[in-house]
């Protein structure tokens, strides 16, 4: 299939670009690469939810506040290891995931996004509003780093190779995920519940461990988020992060394999460089994703077919047709 | 009209008593009883909304009943969810020919496969052999997305998928819908191979069907409730007499 082709030759161009920024590129780059690995880590978690098994879920910040916020409770307030605190802020997310997913997946549709939009809402609404716990709109500074022997990942070139190593073991467990039986079964509950249900598949139980798995990996990338800058405050769970995180899957293209990893590249990368557009800066990368999505509504690397031709978004009057004035 | 009587077919596979299936306050079945064994087909009539489709789906699991219970081999299942009474041996053909999008034909073959009971499952490749060489014009298709199939081939495929999970009872919904008459020849051929080898199988059509069975009953509901059942076919003035019909008693 050219599609695959397609991606292999994106996921081939990704690595080149991965090995190569921290060698040829400046401190910048190697920043914003690092923000665009953890983030991209979420998506792809986020598409395993959404683009496999078709759930729409907000809900990715509240378990990676859980990681960023536990971590810096654990290291900070307890003097915990903090890779201790990474593991145990998982595990703590991967319980309320299944806590509170059982019933939340029981909603389906616009329902469960409506839910987990809510909860993502609670989420930033209760970090910001706990002062004693989290510090209020101050956040928690001085996260102390993450070690392994005399290798301190403090220094922004060895984070950087730690979050691509994170990544890449996010995506490789996608791949594996997404071939296997329990890829087929999510992507069959994904467009039909009832018959996926009569061809074997224990429905609330495959949705249950996609939305587990997501948490898990939103909560690592929350915490290691926190170990990078050293912070947590309320703004990394925020509405902007919320929908950005939509952003980055839709543009990447949902149910693709390298999509997340671009779409999380464009959005952390692309307003950076219209840095000089200063105040129009949002308003201008709006106007560029949603082109994009006019263009290709399954995002850049979602299926061909799906694809609008550029000329289909000009008014009637400027195109050419040869139907004359039928619609 | 004879009363309707709760087993006249000589059958022990699987027996429906005093099902009744409600969705919220409207009763949607009431009280439906039949028994069907090996190799016989119990065909069940009735215009739209007469809750043919809801019997189904209340024997595969897909809705709770109300009452009653479906024994299979002597088991009662109808407290076993769905995904587990595929595993006992029945299996759904639903309504509108399961389309999955997005799922090739070769994935949803490989979901039947999974469905099945490890220990009935049998070989991959023979299982799989064996259906394709039932349809064959599926061998072809096996690696395009199954949306893209003619409504005769994806009617196949859901046949084979549910054929995969080695049932004991095969529930097929409406199989003719939508088919062009060449199809609905090609998929009762089939159906008329697979019944003859000693499947059983539930049989919901709107109307009458060119299926030849050696041991078979017909069951005609309307509004929720069995108005015809019989071991013979009705003709077509009493079919019509019932569809339109004064509620038989």
């Amino acid at each position: 299939m050219t599609g695959r082709r397609v991606e292999m030759a994106a996921l081939v161009l990704v690595s080149v670009a991965v090995v190569a920024a921290p060698l040829f590129g400046s401190r910048l780059i190697v920043y914003y690469f690092t923000i665009t690995a953890l983030y991209a880590s979420v998506v792809i978690a986020l598409n395993l939810l959404l683009g496999l098994a078709g759930q729409v879920s907000f809900a990715q910040t509240t378990f990676m506040a859980i990681g960023g916020y536990g971590t810096a409770l654990m290291t900070v307030r307890l003097g915990l290891d903090p890779w201790l605190s990474i593991l145990l802020a998982m595990l703590l997310a991967a319980l309320a995931a299944f806590v509170i997913g059982r019933p939340l997946l029981r909603l389906r549709g616009h329902y469960l996004s409506m839910a987990t939009f809510a909860l993502a809402l609670g989420t930033y609404s209760f970090v910001t509003a706990a002062m004693a716990l989290t510090n209020g709109g101050i956040g928690i500074s001085g996260i102390p780093p993450l070690e392994i022997a005399d290798i301190s990942f403090a220094e922004p070139r060895m984070f950087y190779i730690l979050s691509w190593i994170f990544c890449a073991l996010v995506l490789a467990g996608y791949i594996l995920l997404a071939e296997s039986h329990i890829g087929r079964a999510w992507r069959a509950l994904a467009t039909g519940q009832d018959i996926a249900a009569t061809l074997g598949i224990d429905v609330p139980g495959f949705k249950l461990m996609a939305f587990v798995l997501a948490a898990v990996v939103a909560s690592v990338s929350g915490s290691l988020y926190v170990e990078f800058t050293s912070f947590v405050g309320p703004d990394l769970y925020d509405i902007n992060i919320i929908l950005s995180l939509f952003f980055m899957l839709f543009i990447g293209g949902r149910g693709s394999t390298i999509g997340p990893i671009i779409g999380a590249g464009i959005v952390v990368i692309v307003p950076q460089l219209m840095s000089g557009l200063e105040r129009y800066q949002n308003l201008i990368f709006f106007i560029i994703l949603l082109l994009l999505l006019l263009i290709r509504p399954a995002g850049l690397f979602g299926r061909m077919r799906e694809s609008v031709p550029l000329a289909a978004l000009l008014p009637g009057w400027l195109r050419v047709s040869r139907e004359g004035r039928s619609a | 009209m004879p009363a309707p009587t709760a087993t006249e077919t000589p059958a022990d596979l699987l027996q429906v008593e005093q099902v009744s299936v409600h969705y919220g306050k409207i009763v949607a079945l009431r009280k439906t009883s039949f028994a069907v064994g090996p190799g016989s087909l119990v065909l069940v009539l009735g215009p739209n909304g007469a809750g043919k489709s809801t019997l189904l789906r209340a024997l595969a699991g897909s809705v709770a009943l109300r009452s009653g219970r479906v024994v299979l081999a002597g088991k009662d299942v109808g407290g076993v969810p769905a995904h587990q009474r595929v595993k006992y041996g029945i299996a759904l053909v639903p309504e509108g020919r399961g389309r999955l999008p997005g799922l090739s034909v070769k994935e949803n073959l490989d979901l039947g496969w999974h469905a099945a009971a490890p220990a009935r499952r049998g070989a991959y490749a023979t299982a799989i052999d064996e259906v394709l060489a039932l349809f064959p014009p599926l061998s072809e298709r096996m690696n395009q997305d199954c949306s893209t199939l003619s409504g005769g081939e994806m009617q196949m495929l859901a046949i084979a998928r549910a054929l995969l999970a080695k049932p004991r009872v095969l529930l097929l919904d409406e199989p003719s819908l939508g088919l062009a008459p060449k199809a609905i020849a090609r998929v009762y051929e089939a159906l008329a191979q697979l019944n003859a080898t000693g499947l059983a199988m539930v049989l919901v059509e709107q109307k009458a069907v060119p299926l030849p069975a050696r041991r078979e009953a017909t069951l005609v509901l309307q509004g929720g409730s069995v108005v015809f059942q019989q071991n013979r076919r009705p003709s077509a003035d009493e079919l019509a007499e019932l569809y339109l019909g004064e509620r038989a008693a």
